[in-house]
């Protein structure tokens, strides 16, 4: 089958019509100004690069054919921001069903760069605030980066039991971090 | 240890290896659990920086599949094009120029650049669904545009070996030469040819999506 676009009336001539129109978007320019605050931005949201990776292309996918090549640095950083936001609904709906994570609304109408302040004295806060050996398992796990074995040699306790501890420390961290909020 | 807690560790697991989670139906305070264990996660050290081969690779995707630009394809000269013979005079005479020379002869893949060119629109994408292609002709140029799932891509369909215009074989999901048994795959490659010595690979033509439309960088 042949499709030759001659022949199809307005389809073609309409589109290069709007391309030569305007100056094009310089988007490697936006590329680079914007990967990394981006794909922090998902990191912080899905704790883990696969995902990160994956929900980086589709905002840049997405967003990058709709951006105005006239929008200002500002414009098109808070676009990117919207675009994920929407992303993340999305897989978050598709992976659990549930939004697990949110990116906030405020970040829409600021400027600033994504997630803008460091984390790590709110987690040291909440770990300060948890009994001992829910501390210690959580900052073996992922302060650390020890195995399930690794912690429970540390701790003295089987595996079996570190993992228990680890799930109960994780839900009484989910606690204070809301009251911390 | 119950199931729930088993699964909630395993997710944990996955995120420590910094792997893609699996799929997990769990109650209210397991999504509270893994809320925190990404909060924990990504605070980590080295957490939030990209890998350099993610960046520089989802640059090409988004060059070839938004813009339609190659990065880095260098311009063959025209004394060098004349130099490379047939198929580069069958390019030269369709008005395209042959952005990579060909090296050895075979299997590397050459990308047609036009000088000068424009965007013309060949196909509707949903005229072309995943796992098929379509041929088109611009009046210049005889192609071919494949979906792939990820990544549209076009390609010339003119038969490698003595500049025949290829057949669509949709049902065996390949390119046939009338001229021949040479048959090419929707990626450009070679099949089967008739001919013992080695057959270079039909050349890509720029191509992106725009606005629903497959759109070729011809002259």
């Amino acid at each position: 089958m042949y499709v030759d676009s001659a022949v199809r009336p307005g389809g073609s001539d309409h589109v290069l019509e709007l391309i030569s129109g305007e100056r094009p978007l310089d988007w490697e320019r936006v590329y680079h100004d914007n990967i990394a605050s981006i794909y922090r931005l998902m990191y912080y949201k899905v704790g883990n690069r696969e995902d990160a990776e994956d929900l980086t292309s589709q905002i840049f996918l997405d967003a990058l054919p709709r951006l105005r090549p006239s929008a200002s640095k500002g414009e098109i950083h808070m676009y990117l921001v919207a675009t994920s936001r929407t992303v993340l609904a999305e897989h978050w709906r598709r992976r659990l069903g549930v939004q697990v994570t949110s990116i906030d609304e405020n970040l829409l109408s600021t400027q600033e760069d994504a997630p803008s302040s460091d984390q790590r004295p709110r987690i040291r806060r909440i770990l300060s605030q948890l009994p001992a050996n829910y501390r210690r398992v959580l900052e073996l796990r992922f302060l650390e980066r020890c195995s399930v074995a690794e912690t429970a040699a540390t701790m003295g306790i089987s595996a079996a039991n570190a993992r228990v501890v680890q799930h109960r420390a994780l839900r009484r961290a989910a606690e204070v971090g809301q009251e911390l909020s | 240890m119950n199931r729930k807690s088993r699964r909630v560790n395993r997710w944990v697991d996955d995120l420590l290896h910094d792997r893609r989670p699996r799929r997990l139906r769990g109650g209210e305070q397991d999504v509270d659990a893994l809320r925190a264990a990404i909060e924990m996660r990504s605070s980590g050290p080295d957490s939030g920086l990209p890998d350099p081969r993610f960046v520089e690779s989802l640059r090409r995707r988004l060059a070839r599949e938004t813009q339609g630009v190659v990065p880095h394809a260098t311009r063959m000269t025209r004394r060098g094009l004349l130099a490379s013979g047939g198929l580069a005079a069958a390019t030269a005479a369709a008005g395209l120029l042959v952005g990579e020379r060909l090296v050895g002869g075979s299997a590397t893949q050459q990308h047609l650049i036009p000088e000068g060119g424009k965007w013309v629109a060949v196909a509707d994408l949903t005229d072309v669904p995943v796992g098929t292609a379509m041929l088109f002709s611009t009046g210049a140029v005889r192609g071919f545009v494949a979906n792939h799932g990820d990544t549209v891509r076009a390609f010339s369909a003119v038969c490698t070996h003595l500049g025949c215009l290829l057949r669509m074989n949709a049902d065996a999901r390949r390119l046939d030469c009338p001229c021949d048994r040479t048959a090419f795959a929707f990626d450009g490659s070679v099949l089967f040819k008739a001919m013992s010595a080695s057959l270079p690979s039909l050349p890509e033509l720029t191509s992106r999506i725009h606005a629903g439309k497959i759109e070729v960088l011809t002259v």
